[in-house]
């Protein structure tokens, strides 16, 4: 099975998973009249749609820079510590005991969660604030995914963190890569095994489910699955030894961060005051230059 | 109002109070003095540098047996995964690391050990002494058995290995056999690695052969089309790739068994042929092959054979104050008495000194890869402090002279093409090397490049590859056997888990420490549980340093105490070792191992 295959079979599966929530969550005749006069949603959504492409290409585009940067002229491997505070804490790692009710089945569970669960909750969302009456909630979720990124990126450049069963594979299992093989080639385009403080996982699940809270009246139901979904990603990433406890806290963390600059502030909003800021430095300058 | 009993005035009171003020203060700032006077001994700390599981699962677990073991034996031990390529970087050129468990490729001649640990390297980057390491004594056998032959030499190699198990810069672990699988209609005896066992396979007379497409190799890991330069020491990780695109005079050859005071046979690649002379110390006169070529299609000469070497010497080539040595091969050009004295005659001839090294050791130089000076010459441009422009380059178009040039590379593919202007495709040519009897069987090779082990297996029992190249983890082996059509090749080998010791570290520059950290690995139960038994423990003091010889050195039977661990069942009894380090001068203060 090549990455093609495997971003097929993912592609088939979330579809059918957006599908049926589309139909049951947001209804037919909704979705159907949002795509009708589709056109001036996309123009409001144009602008942090923009954002959020930028931040994601410029991400693509500096991977080798990135890996340099990271790895040689920083170097600052937190791995250790990450290790040794959770011993500190806790008297059995969090991840361990979670893999102490590893089963085929929960095994299989979780990894469907961490691959299709994870993208159908990263996507829905998109669908279900796009059928709604004004684009607030949509400019939200863009900004709030765009602040995870950036704010999660940076810290994998700062820090070199390698997850629990790349540390010791005495202590933890390494039960994806172990049950689903060539999902590697998948996250491998994504991502390295050096980045995992935060968790983007859980940061982008926790973000969605945070929003589906706050937007509990339009979607009463989008409520409990994203809850479930989210809370069962978030604790795939640790049964399936990819993520550290610290890391999942950190995640939710920025969760809650994204989330708080998602709701406060808009691209334009940010747009115009930075604007504003560098007018009036330049004013300034201008002024005494005249003097 | 009466006064009663003024027994205590105020002014004896007083007295009184500030005497026992001032005797208490007294102690107090004995004690004060003596605490800032003397810093207080503190818990030793180390920590163990190796590659995450996602590289080399077998090293992430030896580590984290030491890093336990360490721990209980109350030392403040600390674990860092880090990639391969980082690993090398910070243990090979920086010297940043106190402990390394790492997969050494294997030795291939006691003689390499002279490089691993000869004090003449101390301050050179790259697999020459990594350890910082200097002993007179050892520098002084390294010597000897390279000057040596037959008995003389096999005497000095016991001393060597007699002496090194007292001093232990660095201890061998395990000898990982070689796993691989392979498609059965190839029924081949052992999974490749070697440049020239790849040949020896495209050699081979299979039923349905010869193909008409490339041998399809499964390989899996991260950035594998990367670093195709052969001298630096994160240099490409595809065993063997990088030896079929850059032919050294000869090549060891598969079948051989040498003695330890014998040379090792070698079947002549570049050169044709090879003369020994040994009157008025040693030199080896070197006839190349007629009509050799580059792959870019100029002409290779005596001049390449006598660049490589002083290259190696000296990356800058005479441009900064004292020099630049590659960080590879270097070991094998110190073989020769000097570079400057190698004396090209003509085009195909030229004559390499060996002053007073023995054959046994000399023959080693042959292996060196050469390189074009035309594409390597320029490279010699000093970029940064001591370090040239061949030490970063990533030599991304490989010009080399194998049987195979660089054709393309993508994300999960890398070709090599035929290189049919190359002299030994024909099978006319004189002194063919006998590996090269049913040369060639497929054209060319390609490399499937996949993201982890279990993705490599699956390519194999689907049939998209051939064989695989890389290790195959124990216990995968029962995915091999479970699909159908394809089978596992096993093979001892050479290659070994090292755990090696920063002898700049203040503790580990005490010889019976490291001799202590070396038993605290327990080999056995490493062998049977890590490995389901597909390894082997060394037995021998020889094997205790990576060298495994073709055949037995007399005197090395004793591996005491460095094989003894002090526990069961990869445990170790705190109790046994801390009384180890008690004995070599070592206190404890509640459980933790002093300064």
């Amino acid at each position: 099975m090549t990455l093609v295959s495997v971003v097929f079979d993912l592609a088939l599966v979330v579809a059918t998973m957006l599908a049926t929530a589309t139909l049951v969550i947001v209804g037919p005749r909704q979705i159907a009249a949002a795509i009708r006069d589709a056109r001036w949603r996309l123009e409001v959504c144009l602008l942090p749609l923009a954002v959020l492409a930028l931040v994601l290409f410029i991400r693509w585009s500096t991977v080798d820079v990135v890996i340099r940067l990271e790895r040689r002229v920083l170097g600052n491997n937190i791995t250790p510590q990450l290790f040794e505070l959770e011993q500190l804490l806790f008297p059995q790692n969090p991840v361990t005991v979670l893999q102490t009710f590893a089963s085929p089945a929960l095994t299989e569970f979780f990894v469907f969660v961490y691959i299709y669960g994870y993208a159908f909750l990263l996507l829905f969302p998109f669908i279900a604030y796009f059928a709604l009456s004004n684009m607030d909630d949509l400019s939200t979720l863009i900004l709030a995914f765009t602040a995870n990124y950036a704010i999660g990126l940076s810290f994998y450049i700062l820090f070199i963190a390698y997850g629990p069963r790349n540390f010791d594979p005495l202590l933890f299992e390494p039960l994806l890569y172990d049950v689903f093989p060539q999902s590697r080639s998948l996250t491998n385009q994504v991502n390295q095994n050096t980045n995992v403080f935060p968790s983007l996982h859980t940061s982008l699940s926790m973000t969605v489910f945070f929003l589906a809270w706050l937007t509990r009246e339009k979607y009463p139901l989008w409520v409990p699955v994203s809850g479930v979904l989210a809370i069962s990603v978030v604790v795939s990433t640790m049964y399936l030894g990819i993520h550290w406890f610290s890391d999942v806290v950190a995640g939710t963390v920025l969760a809650l961060i994204s989330v708080y600059i998602g709701r406060n502030y808009t691209v334009r909003g940010i747009n115009r005051s930075i604007r504003s800021y560098l007018d009036s430095r330049f004013g300034d300058r201008g002024s005494a230059g005249q003097q | 109002m009466k006064r009663v009993a003024p027994s205590v005035t105020r002014r004896s009171l007083l007295a009184g109070a500030s005497g026992v003020g001032l005797s208490a203060l007294a102690g107090c700032s004995e004690r004060f003095w003596s605490r800032a006077e003397n810093t207080s001994p503190e818990q030793v700390e180390l920590t163990i540098k190796t590659v995450p599981a996602d590289d080399d699962a077998i090293a992430a677990m030896i580590m984290s047996q030491l890093r336990e073991n360490l721990q209980a034996a109350g030392i403040d031990a600390t674990h860092e995964p880090i990639t391969e390529a980082e690993l090398y970087r910070d243990v090979l050129i920086d010297g940043d690391y106190d402990v390394f468990v790492v997969k050494h490729p294997g030795i291939d001649e006691y003689d390499a050990l002279h490089g691993l640990l000869h004090s003449q390297f101390v301050a050179e980057r790259g697999w020459q002494n990594p350890f910082h390491f200097s002993d007179v004594g050892v520098d002084e056998l390294l010597e000897r058995q390279r000057t040596t032959d037959g008995d003389a030499r096999e005497e000095s190699l016991t001393e060597l290995f007699d002496y090194l198990l007292e001093t232990a810069p660095f201890t061998t672990v395990a000898y990982p056999d070689r796993i691989g699988g392979a498609q059965d209609h190839l029924s081949l005896s052992r999974p490749p690695r070697q440049a020239i066992e790849f040949v020896d396979i495209l050699s081979q007379e299979f039923d349905d052969g010869p193909f008409d497409r490339p041998l399809e190799i499964g390989v899996y890991g991260e950035a594998l089309t990367d670093r195709l330069n052969p001298l630096v020491v994160d240099r490409n990780r595809i065993q063997g790739l990088l030896g079929l695109l850059y032919d050294p005079l000869a090549h060891r050859s598969t079948t051989d068994t040498h003695e330890p005071g014998e040379p090792a046979a070698y079947e002549p690649w570049l050169a044709e042929q090879i003369d020994w002379d040994d009157d008025g110390g040693l030199t080896a006169t070197v006839t190349l092959r007629e009509g050799l070529r580059w792959h870019d299609d100029e002409r290779l000469d005596a001049d390449d054979v006598d660049f490589t070497f002083r290259f190696i010497e000296d990356t800058s080539l005479g441009d900064v104050d004292g020099t630049v040595p590659a960080p590879r091969y270097r070991d094998r050009q110190t073989l020769l008495e000097d570079t400057n004295r190698i004396e090209v005659i003509d085009d195909r001839t030229l004559e390499l000194p060996f002053g007073s090294t023995a054959r046994p050791a000399a023959v080693r130089a042959l292996s060196v890869p050469i390189l074009p000076e035309h594409i390597w010459e320029p490279r010699s441009e000093v970029i940064a402090e001591r370090q040239t422009r061949a030490l970063v380059a990533d030599n991304d178009e490989p010009v080399g002279s194998g049987l195979f040039e660089f054709g393309e590379t993508s994300m999960d593919e890398l070709v090599l093409e035929p290189f049919e202007d190359h002299v030994l495709r024909s099978t006319t040519v004189p002194n063919r090397p006998n590996v090269l009897e049913n040369f060639p069987q497929f054209e060319g090779i390609r490399y499937q490049i996949e993201p982890n082990v279990g993705a490599m297996l699956d390519s194999l029992a689907d049939g998209a590859v051939d064989v695989t190249a890389n290790a195959v983890p124990p216990d995968e082996v029962a995915t091999i056997t479970g699909a159908s059509g394809v089978s596992t090749t096993t093979t001892s080998t050479t290659s070994f888990y090292m755990v090696g010791y920063n002898i700049h570290h203040p503790e580990l520059g005490n010889p019976n420490v490291r001799q202590i950290l070396s038993q605290l690995i327990d080999r056995e139960y490493v062998v049977s549980e890590f490995f389901n038994g597909f390894a082997e423990e060394p037995a021998r003091s020889n094997e205790l340093f990576g060298s495994r010889g073709q055949t037995q050195l007399d005197g090395t039977e004793s591996t005491m105490p460095l094989s003894v661990f002090p526990g069961s069942d990869g445990e170790i009894d705190p109790e046994r070792v801390r009384q180890l380090f008690v004995e070599v001068g070592y206190q404890y203060d509640d459980g933790a191992l002093l300064k």
